[in-house]
């Protein structure tokens, strides 16, 4: 199983490196995006009135960021290998269902955690603030974000036979994340139903860990609940994508 | 018991039924090819051909029926059967980033063949490719990645070849080479089915099965196929000219010979025998018309009080 995840995993990453325009979008859209959060929040006077510092949210942003990207990624690229055949191919070439989902989850999230990297640097430089302290905690999360996230795309991506059928699954999946992850709203001050709802969120795992690590200066080990339960999530949806990943028509 | 009997059919298929929607992409469809033959699928687009292709290679799961194949169940025995397979759909379904050598390498290593790069020599210089191996698939035209899909159907030597329309897009020239290549594996034992809609290439099999609708229409030779068209025979007279249309020309043209008595009046004797592809055309037009008749029978029956 290993021979075969890895193989997969290596072709993806070889096709990546050959689609320059592709590989220079995937990795300089989100630096361009955190460029422009930046200047957008710090042109709002009103915010810092408020007390609120953009640079405080600045690596929150950059996981939902991560996370965005490396869903509409994977998912939009199984839906591909489905259209073309080459998934088809693949199992009629001897892959199983569950190495195909773990060499694309091992494939993209080769990529993700170059993007997490290159997004972190210049969020680091560009908001000045200071990750010594809290890098591993704040590495490991975003990574184990970016799994879940190519996890959450392969299995989205069994529900749509063409790419056109991805785009009603983008939002259904993006716009609870900023709403209920506790990134834009404190999940606390959600209602009742919403702070529950919010339980469904990946993302939500994510930022309590970073909101514990980054603002409110706690110790990664105090965040070791939401970290695993992050993980538990990737785990579960792995799971289900292996199985409601289409062999026959 | 001979050895021969002993063996089970290639390919196996009984009553397949498969629907998408609304849509009876196959109805009861049955057929059995035997080991070691070129077995021809025939019908027009959307007649189900690829639906039952994909049955076969275990990449569909009927709603009705079973497949066996090589005398395993295509769908619970897939993954013993997809080793003994080869496999090129009707789209060339490759990598177009990567080489052909990568696109071979990736999806032979699946099989994990222990002489994966002497095998992937051997089907690239087959289809005329070796020098090309490293240049991205997007480079190609549609008939080389044609070529590079067969080569990939062929790496790991497979008992049974099921191929969707290998020649589209091929030229001539390789189309020949192709054949010759499908009548060598023949000799070596191998099983080869294909859909074409070539009516030359459906003469090159050893038996033809036209599809329509998603049912069996007939299954036979090629020759007991064309053998079922009508010959037109024409004689032009001395004053006119008479043409009869016979269903079996060998034993009726001498009644009408006879006729004449092939006197110094009969000019010109001249026999048109229908194509394979008018005989095919012929019996899908039949066959339709038998279903409009069965369907307005059946209604004018309901309407009834």
């Amino acid at each position: 199983m290993i021979r075969n995840v890895h193989l997969i995993a290596v072709r993806i990453n070889r096709q990546f490196l050959r689609d320059r325009r592709f590989l220079g979008l995937s990795l300089i859209v989100p630096l361009l995006l955190m460029l422009l959060i930046k200047y957008v929040f710090e042109s709002l006077p009103g915010l810092a009135r408020l007390g609120v510092h953009i640079s405080d949210y600045s690596i929150l942003l950059a996981a939902y960021l991560v996370h965005f990207l490396a869903y509409i990624l994977s998912t939009i690229v199984l839906v591909r290998d489905r259209v073309t055949g080459t998934l088809a191919r693949m199992f009629v070439y001897g892959y199983r269902r569950r190495e195909i989902v773990l060499g694309y989850v091992a494939g993209y999230s080769t990529i993700a955690a170059v993007q997490t990297a290159l997004v972190l640097i210049l969020t680091k430089y560009l908001f000045d603030i200071k990750l010594a302290s809290d890098i591993v905690a704040i590495v490991m999360t975003v990574l184990a974000l970016a799994v879940v996230s190519v996890g959450l795309g392969v299995f989205i991506s069994n529900f749509a036979r063409n790419e056109g059928q991805v785009f009603p699954f983008v939002p259904m999946v993006i716009i609870p994340s900023a709403l209920l992850s506790g990134i834009a709203i404190p999940i606390p001050d959600l209602p009742q139903v919403l702070q529950w709802c919010s339980y469904l969120v990946p993302l939500r795992y994510a930022v309590d860990v970073l909101r514990g690590v980054v603002l409110e200066n706690r110790s990664f080990f105090d965040e070791l609940t939401p970290f695993f339960v992050l993980v538990g999530v990737g785990a579960a949806l792995l799971a289900s994508a292996s199985l409601s990943l289409r062999e026959r028509e | 018991m001979s050895a021969a009997s002993s063996t089970p059919p290639a390919i196996a298929i009984e009553t397949l039924e498969k629907r998408y929607g609304d849509i009876r992409a196959l109805k009861g469809a049955r057929l059995t090819v035997a080991p070691g033959q070129i077995f021809g699928l025939v019908g027009p687009n959307g007649s189900g051909k690829t639906t039952l292709i994909k049955a076969i290679c275990g990449i569909l799961k009927p709603d009705r029926g079973s497949v066996r194949v090589l005398g395993l169940d295509a769908g619970h025995d897939r993954y013993a059967v997809r080793k003994r397979l080869g496999y090129m759909p009707q789209t060339p379904a490759l990598y177009d980033d990567l080489s052909p050598a990568e696109n071979l390498q990736f999806f032979g290593g699946g099989f994990r063949l222990p002489d994966l790069n002497d095998r992937l020599r051997a089907v690239l210089e087959f289809v005329q490719l070796w020098d090309r191996r490293n240049d991205p698939l997007f480079t190609f035209s549609g008939g080389m990645r044609q070529r590079i899909s067969l080569a990939c159907a062929l790496l790991h030597d497979p008992e049974l070849l099921i191929l969707d329309e290998p020649t589209a897009w091929v030229d001539p020239a390789l189309r020949q080479d192709f054949w010759d290549h499908f009548s060598e594996l023949r000799s070596r034992g191998r099983t080869i089915f294909l859909s074409t809609n070539q009516m030359d290439e459906a003469m090159r099999c050893d038996q033809v099965t036209i599809i329509l609708n998603g049912k069996v229409l007939v299954t036979e030779t090629p020759e007991s196929i064309h053998d079922r068209g009508k010959a037109k025979v024409t004689l032009d007279l001395s004053d006119a000219r008479r043409t009869e249309e016979f269903a079996n020309y060998e034993e009726e043209l001498p009644r009408l010979l006879t006729e004449y008595g092939l006197g110094p009046q009969v000019k010109r004797i001249s026999l048109k025998r229908q194509t394979l592809e008018e005989v095919i055309l012929s019996l899908i037009g039949e066959s339709i018309a038998g279903e409009e008749q069965s369907t307005e029978s059946q209604s004018g029956k309901q309407a009834q009080p």
